[in-house]
């Protein structure tokens, strides 16, 4: 890369105002990186709770259920879940770490009583209705691990580019235009000595055909003499 | 991004089973000796839904979806995909993706307690 630039004054400022934003930006982002990743540890400590609550609502809704099933029937069961009339839903408000858009989730009818629930209270047993309500936990722990899960992906993908972006200015961007920068300078102090050993050449010989003229009018009027010593000395009968 | 969505359920009859108990109407039921064909189709059917905000999953079933699908899985934001089962990490998708984003594997429990004590 270094090689590709031509090594003008015009160009070196130009790479000298991409150095300082490029170190400028490798700064920010590098800030950015680090506060991310402090965020994500809060957020990393917060989804092993969740994780854990997960697994052990998971664990107690399965025993409920096949609770249920071995006393009631896998058709009673069955039966029940087919009857549901309410259904939870979720809704999605966008909250920003950082740059970063993280959803935060929110539910209805995920709790609902026993007359809510849809199914008849006479024809199921109390073992059904333990078993939906532990279900009901566990989606609300699936709720929130979603929230929690889906911000940590979102928070790692920012990490990740931030961090390839950080990598490309200091391996690669920054090292080019550093070498680019030093290729120039090197070149204009090529062309200034250059520049100086051509004026140097020039006065040189100046001095020189200067000197050779000087020479020639010093020449000259001795010249002259001669010619007069030699008039005079050969015409003796000149009178 | 404030829009009503659903949960959806995806695995065998008795793992489904318990979700629309709970009122989850939006369910995928693909038997255990069907997993291995049919899953993918399952899990890419109800992960082009719009209408479904969180993905239900078991952590075993994963093993049963193809490598470009199982990608999918653990990447995936909109939906976002929860598998719930014995191993309670999370996929396995989300662990690489600290390791490889922070470089230290944050969710190695036994090296966090190590480094604790």
């Amino acid at each position: 890369m270094a090689k590709d630039v031509k090594p003008t004054r015009k160009n070196l400022m130009a790479i000298e105002d991409r150095i300082e934003l490029s170190e400028r930006g490798h700064g920010t982002l590098e800030k950015k990186r680090d506060g991310l990743i402090m965020e994500f540890m809060d957020i990393l400590d917060k989804a092993q709770d969740v994780r854990s609550g997960l697994s052990d609502d998971y664990e107690e809704a399965q025993k409920k259920i096949n609770m249920a099933r071995a006393m009631d029937g896998d058709v009673a069961v069955r039966g029940a879940a087919a009857a549901l009339q309410e259904h939870p839903e979720i809704t999605t408000e966008a909250k920003n770490i950082m740059g970063v858009v993280v959803p935060q989730i929110e539910s209805s009818r995920v709790s609902k009583s026993v007359d809510q629930r849809g199914y008849g209270i006479m024809g199921t047993s109390a073992r059904i209705d333990e078993a939906a309500e532990a279900y009901e936990d566990l989606l609300e722990s699936v709720i929130l691990a979603a929230e929690v899960e889906t911000a940590m992906k979102k928070m790692l993908r920012e990490i990740e580019t931030t961090k390839r972006r950080v990598n490309a200015l200091e391996f690669k961007l920054l090292p080019d235009l550093y070498d680019s920068q030093e290729y120039i300078e090197q070149k204009l102090e090529e062309q200034e000595r250059e520049e100086i050993f051509r004026l140097k050449k020039i006065k040189e010989k100046k001095e020189q055909e200067e000197k050779a003229e000087r020479a020639d009018t010093d020449d000259e009027p001795e010249s002259g003499d001669e010619l007069e010593q030699a008039t005079a000395g050969g015409l003796p009968g000149g009178d | 991004m404030s829009q009503s969505q659903e949960i959806a359920v995806v695995g065998s009859p008795e793992f489904t089973t318990g979700f629309r108990l709970a009122g989850v109407r939006r369910f995928e039921n693909v038997p255990d000796g069907e997993k291995a064909t049919d899953l993918d189709a399952a899990v890419t059917n109800v992960l082009a839904d719009e209408g479904v905000g969180i993905v239900v999953m078991h952590d075993d079933d994963l093993e049963y979806l193809s490598r470009e699908v199982r990608g999918e899985v653990e990447t995936s934001v909109e939906p976002v995909v929860i598998t719930i089962g014995a191993s309670g990490s999370g996929g396995g998708g989300l662990r690489e993706q600290i390791k490889r984003a922070i470089g230290i594997d944050l969710m190695d429990e036994e090296a966090n307690a190590d480094n604790q004590t």
